[in-house]
């Protein structure tokens, strides 16, 4: 009898074969509602079942859940069976409840009760389930519950291996949901000398652990650097019979080679000689190993032993500081990429990547150009040929780029669909980031287009024609090329936009040849006119009007189609205002102001590419600089993310992080009239329109304002803030606060009386450290009469995944409703970055509870009678009412919980005095919760006017 | 971290699910379809890791995972990993986590996962925990494996005592067995000696 297969349930055997013997999926569904109405009928049933029973219905639903069905209920049964004292049934308990309830249950109260129990078992069976569970879900109120019992479960001498070993995982995952909880104290050595334990199991599962540990405080932890290169350097030097059991396929303990290797990468080459020279002989020892024979012609020795190989060589790229290390590793990754195994090619071109990236090796990575592109034309699989293109990216310097941009083009007309945007991206980027001659960068743009139009966005049209304009000495040759390629039958709607964008530009400067004189070129982008979409359309009627300025002789036959019914009762508004006040403009004002309307777009400022931003968007991390040195990007990814929202129009949203219209020129009919630039253009364009009086309502913003606008809505603005967290912390002092690729900010924060003292800690989740680095605390308008901050300066210079801290000293001088803002600025890669964030510093942080009888509070409560004394609201319940969540919701606001007062014991009420300097002022709160209609009626009354208000919003907030 | 161990038959019925990160059941079924659709159409011989495309990306939020599977005859192994995970390694432990299974079913199939859908769940804890490698010695998975099923046999004595008492008494056929009660021969009054 195998091991597992046991006494089975028939019942069950005979549910899934009937299901199996379903010749429909109606049959199925069918079947399956069955079952489940007979279980539900047994659960709801008089009779008691017996464990066994519970057991097996517990199976069915298990599988009828994988099969894709809503199992909506059970659960109760399920919780039930974990305070069985059979095993089998707590199992299957907590096996239903890990797969089943999400950690928001109701449920979850009596689940954590029951872990509770049996955590503390004697049966170190029972609390390896226990562990289990809690890892599984991991929520909050888990971390809260179990903060103490599973460190102490790690630590304590008495626990059996197989228990640490889950204690070490489960506290990891309660880490990651609740890292505020999580504080080891003095604990923190003993959780390192874990990696020196006797048990290897217990030292892979305290690796990881401890590199969570790490990664959150670095400094703290630092002692585990020394101890696991020696655990290290004991595992490479030992032969494969000395570890026996962990041995696998003849490598001796891969997995736990490879977390040590990881978790070293959490910190610059060790500084100690002794333990440096022992990781590089590690080091040293593992690349040797790469050169022999194999021991084992089974798939899984190389894959284990490649494995250890391929983590070492990340660690190398990682300490980046011995060349000699850094070219064997680049040779060993050589040797890969024509490797059989396409495995090893994919990991080889990856870490590759990597290498390209250091000063050391990025010439010895250029070797492989060769092997690369080859890689690129013959690779089966998509996902190899994903990683070549990354790599080519990676490696482009001046030298090579004509020949990477060249294979890079010739590969995309045969590219994976999948990958096409990126490559576009890529391309664009290398052609501008190179180009010595503006000629070849315009050709390569316009290939582009022609060859994956599709896939060329917004943003790389756009900055081909920032360029241009930014140009004088391509301007010339931009307008013959974009005329040649509008000459093509069919084109892409793209090359119609730039082309139209550039010769409304630069027309002039081909006009003399006969064969692009402005007719000539007036008709060629009008023949396209009828096939674009109605953006494009506007596009080209700014570039007919640019057309009548730069070529008044052909002003008739333009005003001629601005007059076509087609345009001037275009349904499409954004048309036919184009068309009638073209028209008007042309007809009405003198050369010489038509001149000055539609004068040559000036320079852009120079900015960040609007591409690199996206690619970086893309992927963050992936889109560093090519040939920034040092600099590690985390692993690419195939994937785009969702494209921003697009607005409407760029206009609404002047400050939209997303393109608007497709048009440069944007002339917006719907701004509103007060977002008008005062800017001496726009006033003149204002005056025609003014001294016109036409009916239609006069554009906002000038020609050049509006194209400015669509610039800048075109490149990155500054970054925002994220969605508004503030509001998780009104009862809450800890906590992250902003989070986005490149940076996290967490708080920590105490308040005495008026007084606050508030930790900002900045976190650097890039591999480049940030330069410039200033956090500054803003008290905006009337706030800075308010309220006191004083920050401490923080360090200009916050590195590659670290942390740095900052303290701000606050003083509440009186109430205030509007919380002061963080505005951090700091350089990124040579992009300056500019984020403002709410610092959650609220009113309320000041309040302190206060105690009273019931007669006390009636007669303060009457006294307080005054409207504007009071602030009454009545709101739906949010999260589900929970008597005990609401008092420590109160207790956490900062007010008293007051028993017996209120004669209705559902209601809550609460008393506390706000602390400012100049004025103590009294708090009573009255919370009548309805559980019927899930309503609350929420009272707050306070010896100051308005205070109520502030504070009413705030915990309104919260239910 | 591994963010779910998905196992599903070369016609996409999922046999295994484990999530360890929070999804809506539907979400779910989702991402096993989506993976199956991905991995299904790639041929035998092509790397065994692969990203998602834009539709997994926006079922499982943001791109920092990779898919990271093999197929053995009719059943596709595939885990769903982040970044901190090394590809090998958890290859490997794809690996070790098939031939447990074929330790402990003997020649595993896939009806062995259909019909035993919790041993299979609690044989992969024990390798994996909270989206952490746990164990990956064979030897020590397959002992705390067999002490289960000591545990459950022993228990299955102690419940299946009053079980198989009860069908013992329904299988009795009392008019029958009163019947055919032979009842032994008396000796004959007349031998009796006082």
């Amino acid at each position: 009898m195998p091991a597992v297969k046991g006494d089975g349930m028939r019942g069950l055997a005979v549910f899934i074969s009937d299901i199996r013997n379903c010749k429909s999926r109606e049959a199925e569904i069918k079947r399956i509602n069955k079952e489940l109405a007979n279980i539900r009928s047994k659960f709801k049933g008089d009779k008691t079942l017996d464990g066994y029973q519970k057991k097996k219905y517990v199976c069915k639903l298990l599988f009828i859940f994988l099969l894709g069905h809503d199992i909506d209920f059970g659960h109760m049964e399920a919780v039930n069976l974990l305070s069985s004292n059979k095993y089998t049934e707590k199992q299957i308990g907590y096996l239903f409840i890990s797969v089943l309830v999400s950690a928001s249950s109701d449920l979850m109260k009596l689940v954590v009760q029951s872990i509770k129990n049996d955590i503390v078992s004697r049966n170190p069976v029972h609390v390896c389930l226990a562990l289990q569970c809690i890892a599984n879900i991991g929520s909050r109120d888990m971390a809260e519950a179990f903060n103490r019992d599973i460190p102490k479960l790690l630590v304590s001498g008495d626990t059996i291996d197989s228990v640490k070993q889950s204690a070490a995982l489960c506290l990891l995952r309660l880490l990651r949901t609740a890292p505020d909880l999580i504080q080891l104290g003095e604990w923190a050595s003993r959780v390192i000398h874990l990696l020196n334990d006797q048990h290897m199991g217990v030292v892979t599962a305290a690796a990881s652990l401890i590199e969570a540990l790490v990664k959150r405080s670095p400094e703290e932890y630092k002692g585990c650097v020394s101890l696991a290169v020696s655990r290290l350097s004991r595992i490479v030097t030992s032969s494969y019979t000395d570890l026996q059991d962990y041995t696998y396929y003849f490598v001796p303990a891969p997995w736990l080679s490879v977390k040590l290797l990881r978790l070293l990468q959490n910190y610059p080459p060790p500084e100690d000689p002794a333990v440096r020279t022992r990781l590089t002989e590690c080091l040293e020892t593992i690349l040797n190993k790469a050169q022999e024979p194999p021991k084992s012609k089974k798939v899984q020795h190389s894959n284990a032993k490649n494995a250890v190989l391929f983590e070492a060589i990340n660690l190398i790229i990682h300490m980046d500081s011995d060349p000699n290390l850094l070219v064997r590793a680049c040779n060993q990754l050589g040797q890969f990429l024509s490797h059989r195994e396409t495995n090893l090619r994919y990991l080889a071109l990856e870490s590759m990547c990597l290498l390209a990236t250091s000063e050391f090796s990025h010439e010895a990575v250029k070797k492989h150009q060769e092997t690369v592109i080859n890689a690129l034309k013959t690779e089966r699989d998509v996902s190899v040929r994903q990683r070549a293109v990354d790599l080519l990216y990676a490696m482009c310097d001046r030298t090579n780029a004509e020949d990477i941009v060249a294979e890079m083009l010739t590969y995309l007309e045969t590219a994976d669909y999948s990958i096409r945007e990126e490559m576009v991206l890529k391309v664009a980027i290398l052609a501008e980031k190179y180009a010595v001659d503006y000629t070849w960068y315009v050709d390569t743009i316009l290939n582009l287009i022609r060859l994956a139009g599709d896939y060329v966005s917004e943003e790389v049209w756009y900055r081909v024609i920032q360029i241009v304009i930014n140009r004088d000495d391509v301007q010339g040759y931009a307008a013959k090329t974009v005329f040649e390629a509008l000459q093509a039958p069919a084109c892409h709607e793209n090359m119609v936009k730039v082309g139209g964008y550039i010769l409304g530009e630069f027309g002039n400067l081909i006009a003399g040849d006969h064969r692009s004189s402005p007719i000539v070129q007036f008709q060629l982008l009008h023949s396209k006119y009828h096939l674009c979409i109605p953006s494009t359309r506007g596009l080209l009627l700014s570039t007919y009007v640019k057309f009548i300025n730069l070529f008044p002789e052909i002003k008739a036959q333009i005003q001629e189609i601005l007059r076509n019914d087609n345009n001037i009762r275009n349904p499409d508004v954004e048309i036919q205002q184009r068309a009638i006040e073209y028209l008007q403009l042309t007809s009405v004002t003198s050369t010489d102001v038509l001149a000055t309307v539609l004068e040559e777009m000036p320079p852009f400022p120079e900015r960040e590419s609007s591409i690199l931003a996206k690619l970086k968007k893309k992927k963050p991390g992936a889109a560093e600089d090519p040939d920034a040195a040092g600099g590690k990007s985390s692993p690419p990814t195939v994937a785009s993310k969702p494209m921003p929202e697009i607005s409407v129009n760029a206009s609404y949203q002047p400050q939209g992080a997303s393109g608007g219209s497709a048009d440069l020129l944007g002339l917006s009919s719907s701004a509103p009239p007060a977002a008008a630039p005062a800017s001496n253009d726009t006033g003149c364009l204002v005056d025609v329109f003014d001294m016109l009086g036409t009916g239609a309502s006069p554009t906002s913003n000038g020609l050049t304002a509006a194209a400015d606008e669509n610039y800048k809505s075109a490149t990155t603005p500054d970054l925002e803030a994220g969605p508004d967290k503030i509001h998780e912390f009104v009862c809450r002092n800890n906590g992250v606060i902003f989070e986005n690729d490149l940076l996290q900010i967490g708080i920590k924060s105490e308040y005495k009386q008026n007084l606050g003292r508030v930790g900002m800690f900045y976190g650097n989740k890039t591999s480049v450290p940030f330069s410039n680095f200033t956090a500054e605390v803003s008290l905006p308008g009337e706030l800075s009469s308010q309220l006191m901050a004083q920050a401490k300066p923080v360090d200009s210079q916050v590195e590659a995944g670290a942390q740095k801290q900052q303290l701000v000293n606050i003083e509440c001088v009186t109430d205030f409703t509007v919380p002061p803002v963080l505005v951090i600025n700091f350089l990124y890669n040579g992009a300056q970055q500019h984020m403002t964030v709410k610092m959650p510093v609220m009113v309320n942080k000041f309040l302190e509870p206060a105690e009273m009888d019931a007669a006390t509070f009636f007669q303060r409560w009457k006294n307080l009678s005054a409207p504007a004394q009071e602030c009454q609201k009545i709101f739906k319940a949010k999260p589900p009412m929970d008597g005990e969540q609401t008092k420590s919701k109160l207790l956490c606001f900062g007010l008293s919980i007051l028993e017996d007062v209120d004669p209705n014991p559902e209601n809550f009420v609460s008393a506390g005095v706000l602390h400012t300097r100049n004025q103590q002022i009294g708090v009573l709160l009255r919370l009548e919760p309805n559980s019927q209609a899930q309503m609350y009626r929420l009272t707050i009354r306070a010896s100051k006017d308005a205070i109520s208000t502030t504070l009413c919003e705030l915990l309104e907030s919260q239910f | 971290m591994i963010k779910a161990v998905l196992v599903f038959n070369n016609h996409g019925k999922p046999r295994v699910s484990k999530f360890y990160q929070h999804f809506p059941e539907d979400t779910q079924q989702q991402i096993i379809r989506e993976t199956f659709h991905l991995v299904s159409k790639r041929d035998d011989n092509v790397c065994n890791f692969l990203e998602g495309g834009t539709r997994l990306n926006s079922l499982i939020g943001g791109s920092d995972y990779r898919l990271i599977y093999r197929h053995y005859a009719t059943l596709y192994f595939v885990f769903c990993v982040d970044s901190s995970e090394s590809e090998l390694g958890i290859l490997d432990l794809i690996q070790v986590f098939v031939e447990t299974l074929d330790k402990c079913f003997e020649n595993v199939c896939e009806l062995d996962l259909i019909f035993h859908v919790d041993k299979v769940h609690y044989i992969l804890q024990e390798m994996v925990m909270g989206g952490m490698v746990l164990e990956t010695n064979m030897t020590e998975i397959l002992t705390r494996i067999e002490e289960q099923s000591k545990i459950e046999k022993s228990e299955a004595g102690i419940a299946g005592a009053p079980g198989r008492a009860i069908s013992a008494v329904k299988e009795m056929n009392l008019p029958q067995k009163i019947k055919d009660i032979k009842l032994p021969d008396l000796p004959s009054i007349g031998s009796l000696k006082f």
